[in-house]
């Protein structure tokens, strides 16, 4: 705290010093308010640990302007001093524009430009003292005009160069930075954009005309000020969010995902995203889906914590680590209310591992319906076929007596041996495995007792699960026009989307059918919700029955 | 010298009523196989004049079998399967064989119409 009146007296005594030395009050003015402008910027990032040095770059920049003012002095020795300093406040400046709010230039060209304004302003004032004329300067072992002309054009191109860099990187710094950020540091980006355009359009004016001009130097330094004020607005302005905490509490959350919206909106960060802690350990977001923290530095996570336990997390920019009380206030109040949705959110995770339990099931009963249909095949069905054409073979040598009782056994055999094929076929057709759907749906449709037709395309095989979902919605629904409609003709329509198989299955007849509990409908429906599909009817009296089948298969 | 025939089935009690229903139309049965390398082995060794050949063999299936016997100039292929040729769709007129017997319709007859 002893900064402010060290730099208040020291401004006060620069100021003696110009207008004592005839001076333009303006231009004393315009020293002064920056000086002090910077000081107060200092003293303002000092409650913001991650910007400390932007703080130091800020206290030496007001000491530097100071000292630049000490060519105003009679002296030769503080003349000198004076020269030689010149400029380094606008190094600084560019220091503190470029590396913004933590310190460390932002990229490589920006360390470049930076090397570059300190090189050009105090290498180039300590080459210009050698040959510099002015018979105060102490160090004018060699003064030649021509020369110290030349300097200062390198210098001032210099600049330039470096002023059209630092509007370049500001801008683009200003608009990929968002949320806090973007409040906390734009109004310093703009005043930065701001006072190297004017920079830039001034030390043009100097080389165009071949002239220094006083008036120019008042203006450049007087919007310099912006600079040190728009660091301050950013931190008033990021104050000013806090009121809409309230909101929190007042406002009922709307959802899943509703309270994410309003800490976003609270923080000022769209990019917030709550993770909620289960008690299983695991994280997962507002719809329960599991999700993992990042481990990176570019998001910061702050944890939620109520009655002792950490019930979510708010993975959100770093840039609102510079704003510890608001990010504190928002964790105490949403604790509750996060409570409430974690709640929600485990239900929905519950609700999605049941689906997918539910799936596994499925696909665990298919892997067994093939088993069996397997073992059908290769035992019973097997032992019936060798069976039947032994007591063929028995019948042909057998007196006319035993051939007759031995061709209606032949004839139970066979008949016993239809109906395992059938039991076989719905367990899990074989032909489905082999050679997928469209063939297996050909195939019902040539067994059907009444004429089916199948139309479209499925566009190659799809996964099993799906696969035998649509065969047995055709199966069914074909049997239930048999048993059933009373029709006379049907069709089958397969069809692949973008993201779903399509199914139908339409007949002409009496219509008027509905899903009974129990029934094969209502066992296709539970099979087809575990692949999140869904199963509709369409029967009205006399206008025959439409079953369809929309099934998610990606793209 | 009647027709020779190579039995190819992975069940031995129906290779064996096979056998006699054959032998007793007067085919001759060069060998039995008891799986595909078995079946392709024979047919090298005894060059049968036809196969019956069953779908569902424990190391490759008839079809499989038949295509690379049909693609070689070998013996005539007759399938057979306890399954229904529909259900195997149309792999069955695809590989090459002369023809599908369901197994229980397997008379000396059924396969002389298919090998004419």
């Amino acid at each position: 705290m002893l900064l402010l009146p060290v730099v208040v007296a020291a401004g006060l005594a620069v100021g003696r010093l110009g207008l004592h030395g005839h001076v333009s009050g303006m231009r004393v003015a315009a020293d002064l308010a920056l000086s002090w402008a910077l000081v107060a910027a200092a003293l303002a990032v000092g409650e913001r640990p991650r910007w400390r040095r932007a703080g130091w770059l800020l206290a030496t920049a007001s000491f530097a302007v100071l000292g630049a003012d000490l060519v105003w002095a009679t002296s030769n020795a503080l003349w000198t001093l004076g020269f030689l300093l010149e400029g380094l406040w606008a190094a600084l400046l560019v220091h503190l524009a470029l590396a913004f709010p933590g310190g460390r230039p932002w990229s490589r060209v920006a360390q470049i430009a930076i090397s570059g304004a300190y090189v050009a302003t105090l290498g180039g004032q300590l080459v210009g003292a050698f040959v510099d004329p002015n018979t105060h300067d102490v160090l004018g072992l060699a003064p030649q005009e021509t020369v110290a002309h030349t300097v200062d054009r390198t210098q001032e191109i210099t600049a330039i160069v470096v002023g059209l860099v630092v509007l370049v990187l500001v801008v683009r710094r200003f608009r990929v930075l968002g949320g806090p950020a973007r409040r906390a540091q734009g109004p310093l980006l703009v005043a930065a954009a701001v006072t190297a355009s004017s920079a830039v359009f001034c030390l043009g004016w100097v080389i165009a005309t071949d002239s220094v001009s006083s008036a120019l130097e008042t203006i450049v330094r007087a919007v310099a000020v912006s600079m040190p004020l728009g660091i301050v607005a950013g931190i008033v302005w990021s104050r000013l969010r806090r009121p809409e905490l309230s909101e929190l509490v007042v406002e009922l959350p709307t959802g899943a995902g509703g309270m994410r919206e309003r800490l976003a909106r609270a923080l000022g960060d769209p990019t917030l995203e709550v993770v909620y802690r289960l008690a299983d350990g695991r994280s997962v977001d507002a719809t329960g889906r599991p999700v993992s923290l990042p481990d990176g530095t570019d998001r910061t996570v702050t944890a939620v914590t109520a009655g002792g336990e950490e019930i979510a997390a708010l993975v959100h920019d770093p840039a609102l680590l510079d704003e510890p009380a608001l990010v504190e206030s928002v964790r105490a109040t949403a604790g509750l209310v996060l409570e409430n949705e974690r709640l929600a959110a485990e239900v929905r995770s519950q609700l999605a591992e049941v689906l997918a339990s539910r799936g596994r099931i499925v696909t665990a009963a298919d892997a067994e319906r093939r088993r069996i249909e397997r073992n059908l095949h290769d035992g019973a069905q097997q032992r019936l076929v060798t069976l039947s054409v032994a007591l063929g073979l028995e019948a042909a040598r057998a007196d006319p007596a035993a051939a007759d009782v031995l061709s209606r056994a032949q004839d139970d055999v066979e008949g016993a041996l239809v109906e395992l094929r059938e039991l076989a076929r719905g367990i899990h057709p074989a032909l489905l495995r082999d050679e997928g759907l469209e063939a297996a749906v050909e195939a019902l449709a040539r067994r059907a007792p009444l004429p089916v037709t199948v139309h479209g395309t499925v566009g190659g095989r799809l996964s099993d699960p799906i696969e035998l979902a649509a065969y047995f919605v055709v199966s069914e629904a074909l049997t239930n026009v048999v048993k059933h409609a009373s029709a006379t003709e049907a069709s089958v329509l397969l069809e692949r989307e973008t993201a779903a198989l399509q199914v139908a299955v339409m007949d002409d007849g009496i219509g008027g059918a509905h899903v009974t509990p129990g029934s094969g409908l209502a066992g296709l429906r539970d099979r087809l919700e575990a692949l999140d599909a869904t199963l509709t009817l369409e029967s009205e009296a006399a206008r025959g029955t439409t079953v369809r089948a929309s099934i998610p298969c990606g793209s | 010298m009647g027709t020779r025939v190579l039995i190819v089935d992975d069940h031995q009690s129906f290779r064996a009523v096979a056998r006699e229903l054959l032998e007793r139309a007067g085919y001759v049965v060069s060998g039995e196989a008891a799986d595909a390398a078995e079946a392709l082995d024979a047919v090298a060794a005894d060059a049968p004049d036809a196969v019956l050949l069953d779908v569902q063999l424990p190391d490759r299936d008839g079809f499989a079998v038949a295509t690379e016997l049909a693609a070689g100039d070998g013996p005539a292929v007759v399938l057979i399967s306890s399954r229904q040729a529909d259900d195997y769709g149309r792999r069955v007129a695809a590989c090459g064989a002369r023809g599908f017997i369901s197994k229980s319709k397997l008379s000396a007859a059924a396969f002389a119409a298919l090998l004419e």
